[in-house]
Parts: structure tokens; sequence; C-alpha cells
């Protein structure tokens, strides 16, 4: 173990604060996290029309407010699922992607984006535009060089209920998909 | 310079290596990590947690080896903590509401680490009945165990952070940050570390979100000063994140940053008082 410290005690907070606004962190693209997710697979996009009622159905059933979108659904040859979703907390949003079996069980879960930030900032529409689309490559300029904060830990739980969704979506648009005539 | 984060343990594991390796990499020490979860969750009733809460007061119970070192540490803690770190509050917690409830609780006298005793490396067994939760001490295992992995697969530097606790491995210098613990979206720079874990404990997301204090005091006789209620927060550094995970307890349930637990482990105290 080696290391210089600024000081152990800390006396003084002022000189050490390092103001963040938001701390932004963009990991992957979504073409990273299907190679990642599903190595060596092709998959084909397979957006899916979420009407009034399937939206309100994964409402209930989540109990996330935010709108899920169907444009972000991808579906490899063997039967495979890929989907792009977020969570929107208040004091943070999350892009994440999941991948689904044929049979609807989660395979693995990659965050690609992560801003934290409070409230009325993640709530606006507008302020989370800035975000959407970024890639690895173009991240944010913002704070990009403070890494590796320490803390109380961080609780995932928005991202689980976000991923919880992600498997009642599969059940009630996924599994029979395409629909089949009866 | 690779960086990737998933969701384990119920927080956010993040793991960067500073050169590029093949995917497998981070991948199996992510995989690590979920075997972690999957042997020492309190939230799975099926893990073997919750078999060793279960079962362990009836029968000697078979462990994997993961989980017993976990344990080993775990009573080597209790040890020299004086009890102050002890993993056999579970019910306290699922009292409080911060744990799901699996097995009936009422009107058993429960143990704690101290009654386990190790038949043999990977066999234990309880004097009473445990409600154990080692939410203070797995999340240390799983970063030092990701470590581990990635260094076996040839990284030579990189950080393991699982939701703030974390770990530098490598000779490359990092510049390390703490939460100022009453405004979290300000950080604190403490300066450039190498080989070597930092964990925090304390209470800002706990009040944010209006919830009881998850640090319990297993000493207390008073229902009233089970709940740890301290101001701050308090960072362990230390070699591996498995003590620094687990002493931030001490820190913090004690008061002492002179507590001789701290020399006994080589570990440092960092408390921040907003």
């Amino acid at each position: 173990m080696n290391y210089k410290h600024t000081s152990l005690a800390i006396a003084s907070l002022a000189m050490l604060t390092n103001p963040i606004v938001v701390q932004a962190k963009i990991y992957m693209s979504t073409e990273q996290a299907q190679q990642i997710l599903f190595p060596k697979k092709i998959l084909s996009k397979a957006p899916i029309i979420i009407t009034d009622d399937l939206q309100e159905k994964l409402r209930v059933a989540s109990s996330i407010r935010h709108p899920f979108q169907g444009d972000r659904i991808w579906k490899t040859a063997d039967g495979g699922w890929f989907i792009v979703d977020e969570v929107v907390g208040k004091h943070e949003m999350i892009t994440y992607a999941v991948a689904l079996n044929p049979k609807g069980s989660v395979l693995g879960i990659e965050i690609l984006e992560y801003v934290e930030s409070y409230g009325y900032e993640v709530a606006q529409a507008q302020w989370r535009q800035q975000f959407i689309g970024k890639t690895a490559q173009n991240a944010i300029k913002l704070n990009q060089d403070i890494q590796n904060i320490g803390g109380a830990t961080l609780s995932c739980k928005h991202l689980t209920d976000g991923v919880k969704r992600v498997t009642v979506f599969y059940d009630l648009a996924l599994k029979n998909y395409p629909p089949q005539s009866k | 310079m690779m960086t990737r984060c998933r969701p384990l343990l119920g927080t956010f594991v993040e793991i960067s290596i500073d050169q590029d390796l093949p995917m497998d990499a981070i991948n199996n020490a992510f995989a690590s990590i979920e075997i972690i979860q999957g042997l020492m969750g309190f939230h799975n009733p099926q893990s073997e947690l919750s078999q060793i809460n279960q079962l362990s007061h009836q029968q000697a119970i078979d462990i994997h080896p993961w989980t017993s070192q976990v344990l080993r540490v775990a009573k080597e803690i209790y040890h020299y903590s004086g009890g102050l770190f002890n993993c056999g509050i579970g019910h306290r917690l699922v009292a409080a509401g911060l744990l799901p409830q699996h097995i009936k609780l009422a009107n058993v006298d429960l143990g704690g680490i101290e009654d386990i005793h190790f038949l043999a490396p990977d066999l234990i067994q309880s004097k009473r009945p445990l409600c154990l939760d080692l939410g203070g001490i797995a999340k240390g295992f799983a970063v030092d165990m990701a470590v581990k992995i990635l260094t076996s697969e040839g990284a030579r530097s990189g950080i393991v952070n699982a939701g703030g606790d974390l770990r530098v491995f490598g000779d490359t210098p990092r510049r390390l940050y703490l939460r100022h613990p009453d405004q979290t979206k300000l950080v604190l720079d403490i300066g450039e570390f190498q080989n070597c874990a930092i964990a925090t404990s304390s209470l800002y997301f706990a009040k944010r979100d209006c919830r009881q204090s998850h640090i319990i005091n297993p000493l207390a006789k008073e229902d009233d000063d089970m709940h740890v209620h301290f101001e701050g927060s308090c960072s362990i550094l230390a070699k591996e994140c498995i003590y620094a995970d687990a002493l931030t307890k001490v820190l913090a349930i004690s008061g002492q940053e002179q507590h001789p637990c701290f020399e006994r482990f080589s570990a440092q105290t960092i408390w921040i008082r907003a």
C-alpha cells in the first residue's frame, strides 16, 4: 500500500472541495453493449409500437412513470432480445442495455450512461436531451477527469425496477412476437 | 483503457483497466462478483448465506471456500474490534425494513458471528440460530476478488469500484475523491493512491431517502441505541477492500479514530466531519 495524502486529518474542506455540477459517465455505445452481451451475433432492429394500453400495463406492473420507448429493441436470429431503456430517478438518469434469452431470462445488463444530479435537472426532458445519443467517443465535456469517487454505497434500486419493467415488457409484448394470427 | 459498469450487489460495480485486454478479462471479474452475490446475498432465499441462517444451528454446513474466507475475516474483525463488528445483525435490519424477511425470527435467541465454528476449512456449524448479514463485508471481498481475477487475466493496473467502496491496483498513481457528506454532488480530493482500498460508511443517502440508519451497534442493549447515528463520513484505507469495508463499521460505531483495531489491520481512518 502506498499513498500520498493531501491530508489525512481533513481540516479545511474549502481547500479540498472540488465542485461537481453533475457527474456524467458514458461507458459505452449501444453497439459496444451489443457486442458484449451477444458476442459474434447479428442483431436486427425490431421496434415495437407501445400502445397506450401497453404503456399503462407497464406502468402498473413496475411503478415506473417514465414512458417505455419501443424503438430501441433488437432481436438475434435465435430468438434473443437486446433492449435499451433508461431509468430517470430523482437523483440519477441511467441508460442501460438488457439482454434476454429467447425465454425472457436476463442474460446480462450493461450500463451505457450514468448521469447523477439533482431531481429538478434530471426531471426536465430538455435537460436530458443533451445526453441522448452521445457515445463514448464524444463524451460530455463535463468533469470528465473526475473519476474514482468513493463514498457511501449508492443503491441501484431504480435500475432494478427498470430491469423488472423490461422483463414485464417481454411477457406482454415479446413472448409471442410476431403476434400469431388465431 | 476500458471501463464498464454493471448493477451487482445492490449497487453499481465499475471496473476499469488501463490496457486493452480481451473482453473476457472484465467479464470474468464481473462473473466472480455474480458468484459472490449468489453465495452471500441476504435478499436471495436460496443463497448459501440464507442456508446458513436457516440451518447452521441444526447441522454442519458445507460452504464455498469464498464464503468461508469472508466468515473467517468477519470473525477476526469481530475479535479485534471487541464485538463492534458483528455480522449477526441481519434481524435488526429486517426489523427496520432494510432487508427482506425470509425466516420467522420472533422469540428466538439469535447468536452472532462468534457462534460460528469451523469443523473443517469449509465446514461450519453454529451454536445458536443466526441471522447473519454479510452486507458490511462481502462487497469489499467482491472488490478484492475482482482485482485478483483481473490481475490473473493480465491487467497491470486499474480500479474496481463497488458503488463507492473501491480498490486501485497496479503502480499507476490515481487521484481519488470522496463525496462531500453534506453536499453529495461535491467531491473532496484526498490525494493520489496506488495499490490500496478505501471504503466509506455514511448516512447521507439514508437521510436523503428518509431511511433508518443501516449501521447497527451489535452491543447496544436498548432498541433506541441500536441504530447508530453519526455525522459526516467514515472512510478506511487498507490494503484490501474486505478490511476497509468491514472496518468502516468499527469507526462509525466506536467513533474512535484511534481504535486499536485499525493498527492491527494496518488501516488508516478518514473521518470527514461535515
